[in-house]
């Protein structure tokens, strides 16, 4: 797996577990599907974690757990598969401040989109890494220096700078 | 119309350069086919049968001659010398190289044009009335809208992986020519009891294999939220749209599986998390943009014209062009013209590139420089003096653009069928050359009157045959091309879909069964009755009665003929 | 248009002979595996005539597909002319070997000899 931040690559702290033993028996916090996470929670509290959850998943699901988990995986299945950009929406909406990564086989070409809508980290197949190094990832999200849609990405949207525009004007 | 500033310009030469690097990679193995493939879709590439095929965005169907002038050039050096316009108001080259592409859609920035999202799972290009700005029954002239969105909708981050395309159509008028009940949202400016301005939003609309009418999802919803109600709509769509099948995968189906007053409740849950201040767009900019489409300087003129009177007395030609091709035009003196892209035995939607240059020299000398792209594969000058009418004619004449049968029976919608397209299973433009030929004759047109006839090559309905008042479907049927015609199709406000006749039919056949069809109107037809309308009042029972005796007869003659 | 391609058209009965039909990566044309690798000529493509000839073609299109050259290759049932030429049994592989029937002037067709 590769880490791939805005500024390039980074270490994962965290460690995948399927099940709460294995989830147990990590040193450092873990990631864990958001069916364990409950469990998880009470068996070590205090502890950092983390919960993976497919790009599917209702909010109504994930609410309950963004006051514990410190890191929240939204999973693609595919990387043409959209839903997990609602969903980090959705999620940055309920005022999660955590890390919100997206992970699948994703492209270089979303990296900008996958910023824009609140994802903070892409966590890549090998696979797709080899391909598509991080030196790509990072000239691909630099591609489009402006947006249109307000609310989106951290710079204001082209509708703004040209208000700001006319105010100062 | 519209013209760029500074951001947008940037916008469009950033995604140049993000294309040429897309290219570069695919060459170098870091895309796979499968990766760059939707890539290049969503900036209008295509694989077709013989060649790539080039979408090129024509928003809201207006263009100006500057930049017909560029597509021209680019036919004459990367193409063969021609452009095809589509029933999606948009315009298509049908034989770059990849390896061009991204030279292509620099010189299309040069004029403030490219091929963003006019393909690919995304939000396409946005439709308009052609006689936007123009028509009398305007509430409100919707191309400000339109441009509002194609912004809002270009690179949307979170909404260009939706589960199928998206499309959106806005009218102001109360005829509806944009088809806004067939598209996946249709909005409709309107005013409310207080009179203030807003839309009335439709979604849920579509065609293709499981053809839907769009569903009134919001009576009025105030101008200045529109975004934000975008926003929500397409939302819900993206998270809960169906990915596990593509022919079940558009809004329409969602609508339809998750019921009407449950989706609408979900939008409207949707909306009511939003921040729309945060979302919509400010007032500066809608006025900022509304103020690109001022009513031109108009001349004050009497509302009838002598020298266009006295000329058409004289000139026949004229007389049934203006007759035929003709819109009434708000501004007195002046009048909107449908050029029509269906000379007899012609491809529809085409145009050469001496045709575009000699069209865009009129436009500019007698129309503010500004022409349309209509849906039925026409084009329309918009602001043409009366007084201009007779040398405009002369012009359009000489450039072989002159075709007086906007409406008529052989002014057909085809898609370019399996003659280009990678999905077809039958021809399409061969069967409306021949339909046109068959009624060629001016007085029987004439007769026929208003008879919009719409072609697909498959089922996926690219020439909207569903909407046809006759519709026409080509299908493979045990290795060979079989034609299914329905009647009664309408994407006006009285949208309706078709309704079959009979069995398919082969391609030689579907000429005289149209000949058979147009005979059970002229007999049932009372009055001043259109095509359209006499169906709406016979319902489709006569025709299918006439098909039938037609498919018979055919049957006798052909058992006879062995 | 429709957003996915057809690759492959649905022919009854036999296979074979077959040629080797694909699209050019870069240019976007219509090419046929032949004797000397990839051709734009109708008339210049290799005819399988036995059911391993025409899996080593397949195999070749494959591997060319997976070097970037060439995309969607298939194989395509033909029926022979006189002369030996290979005519697609399919109406939609036909097209692709001429060009569009409403334009002589363009693709194959104009291009080179006739297959038929
Ligand atoms: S309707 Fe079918 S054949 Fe016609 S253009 Fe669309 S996809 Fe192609």
């Amino acid at each position: 797996m590769t880490l791939i931040r805005e500024e390039g690559a980074v270490k994962d702290r965290f460690t995948r577990a399927d099940t709460l033993d294995a989830a147990l028996e990590i040193d450092g916090p873990a990631l864990v599907p958001l069916t364990i996470a409950a469990d998880f929670a009470k068996a070590r509290p205090g502890a950092e974690f983390g919960i993976s959850v497919p790009g599917s998943t209702p909010i109504e699901d994930v609410r309950p757990h963004l006051g514990g988990a410190t890191l929240v995986a939204v999973e693609f299945p595919a990387f043409a598969d959209g839903r997990g950009f609602s969903l980090a929406k959705k999620i940055v909406r309920e005022g999660f401040a955590g890390t919100l990564r997206a992970s699948g086989p994703l492209i270089a070409d979303e990296f900008a989109d996958a910023l824009a809508c609140g994802f903070t980290e892409v966590e890549l197949p090998e696979t797709m890494a080899n391909r598509q190094p991080v030196q790509q990832w990072l000239a691909a999200r630099a591609t489009m220096s402006e947006h249109y849609q307000t609310g989106y990405g951290r710079g204001p949207s082209i509708l703004q700078k040209r208000l700001a525009a006319r105010k100062g004007a | 119309m519209y013209r760029y500033d500074e951001f947008d310009e940037r916008f469009v030469r950033e995604r140049v350069a993000q294309f040429r690097g897309q290219v570069e990679r695919r060459l170098d193995g870091s895309l796979s086919e499968d990766e760059f493939k939707p890539l290049r879709l969503k900036n209008g590439l295509y694989l077709q049968l013989h060649a790539y095929m080039l979408r090129i965005a024509v928003p809201y169907g207006t263009l100006n001659s500057a930049q017909l002038r560029q597509l021209a050039h680019i036919a004459e050096t990367y193409d063969k010398g021609y452009g095809h316009f589509t029933t999606r108001q948009n315009l298509q080259f049908n034989w770059p190289k990849l390896k061009d592409v991204p030279d292509i859609l620099g010189l299309l920035a040069d004029v403030e044009m490219h091929c963003i999202q006019t393909s690919g799972n995304c939000i396409r290009n946005v439709t308009s009335d052609q006689f936007a700005g123009v028509a009398r029954d305007e509430v409100e002239d919707p191309r400000p809208t339109a441009e509002l969105i194609r912004q809002w909708s270009s690179l949307h981050p979170e909404f260009v992986w939706l589960p199928r395309k998206f499309k959106i159509a806005v009218t102001g008028a109360e005829h509806d020519r944009a088809a806004i009940k067939v598209h996946d949202i249709g909005l409709k400016l309107k005013r409310n009891e207080q009179g203030a301005v807003g839309y009335e939003v439709i979604v849920g609309g579509g065609l293709g294999r499981t053809p839907m009418i769009g569903k009134l999802v919001r009576e009025f919803l105030p101008k200045d939220e529109l975004l934000a109600y975008l926003e929500a709509v397409m939302r819900v769509y993206n998270s809960e749209g169906r990915r596990d099948n593509k022919f079940k995968a558009r809004v329409k189906i969602l609508v339809h599986e998750t019921g009407e007053e449950e989706f609408r409740a979900r939008v409207e849950e949707e909306y009511a998390k939003l921040d729309g201040p945060t979302i919509n767009a400010p007032d500066e900019e809608v006025e900022r943009i509304a103020a690109y489409f001022a009513p031109p300087a108009y001349d004050t003129l009497p509302e009838a014209s002598q020298v266009l009177d006295q000329a058409r007395a004289i000139d026949p030609e004229l007389d049934r062009f203006v007759e035929q091709n003709a819109f009434e035009h708000k501004q007195p003196g002046y009048i909107a013209l449908t050029i029509s892209l269906k000379e007899i035995g012609a491809v529809p939607g085409d145009m050469s590139a001496d045709q575009m240059r000699a069209f865009a020299d009129v436009a500019e000398r007698y129309s503010f420089d500004e022409f349309r792209v209509t849906h039925a594969q026409n084009l329309v000058l918009p602001h043409v003096k009366k007084d201009d009418l007779p040398a405009v004619h002369a012009a359009l004449k000489a450039a072989g653009l002159a075709s007086a049968n906007a409406g008529l029976i052989t002014d057909i919608i085809a898609c370019p069928g399996l003659d280009y397209c990678a999905l077809a299973t039958a021809k399409s433009i061969p069967i409306a050359q021949a339909i046109a030929k068959t009624f060629a004759d001016r007085e029987r047109q004439k007769t026929i009157g208003e008879l919009p006839i719409k072609i697909s090559g498959c089922i996926n309905a690219c020439g909207h045959h569903h909407v046809g008042a006759i519709g026409i479907l080509g299908l493979e049927k045990g290795g060979r091309e079989n034609y299914q015609i329905t009647v009664g199709g309408d994407a006006t406000e009285h949208a309706a879909l078709g309704e079959r006749l009979g069995p398919g039919i082969d391609a030689e056949d579907v000429p005289a069964a149209i000949e058979a069809i147009v005979e059970t109107y002229l007999a049932e037809k009372t009055g001043e009755e259109s095509f359209i309308e006499t169906v709406r009042r016979t319902g489709a029972e006569p025709f299918k009665a006439g098909f039938t005796a037609f498919v018979e007869s055919r049957a006798v003659n052909s058992e006879a003929a062995e | 248009m429709a957003k996915d391609h057809r690759a492959g058209s649905k022919v009854r009965g036999d296979r074979l002979p077959a040629i080797l039909m694909a699209s050019h990566l870069l240019e976007g044309d219509t090419v046929f595996l032949s004797d000397g690798g990839w051709t734009l000529d109708p008339t210049a493509a290799k005819i399988a005539h036995d059911a391993e000839t025409a899996a080593v073609m397949e195999a070749e299109g494959k591997a060319a597909a997976a070097a970037n050259t060439v995309i969607e290759p298939y194989l395509v049932p033909v029926d022979l002319t006189d002369d030996g030429l290979p005519v697609a049994r399919h109406f939609r592989d036909a097209m692709r070997q001429k060009g569009p029937s409403i334009h002589p002037d363009m693709g194959k067709q104009a291009e080179f000899a006739p297959l038929d």
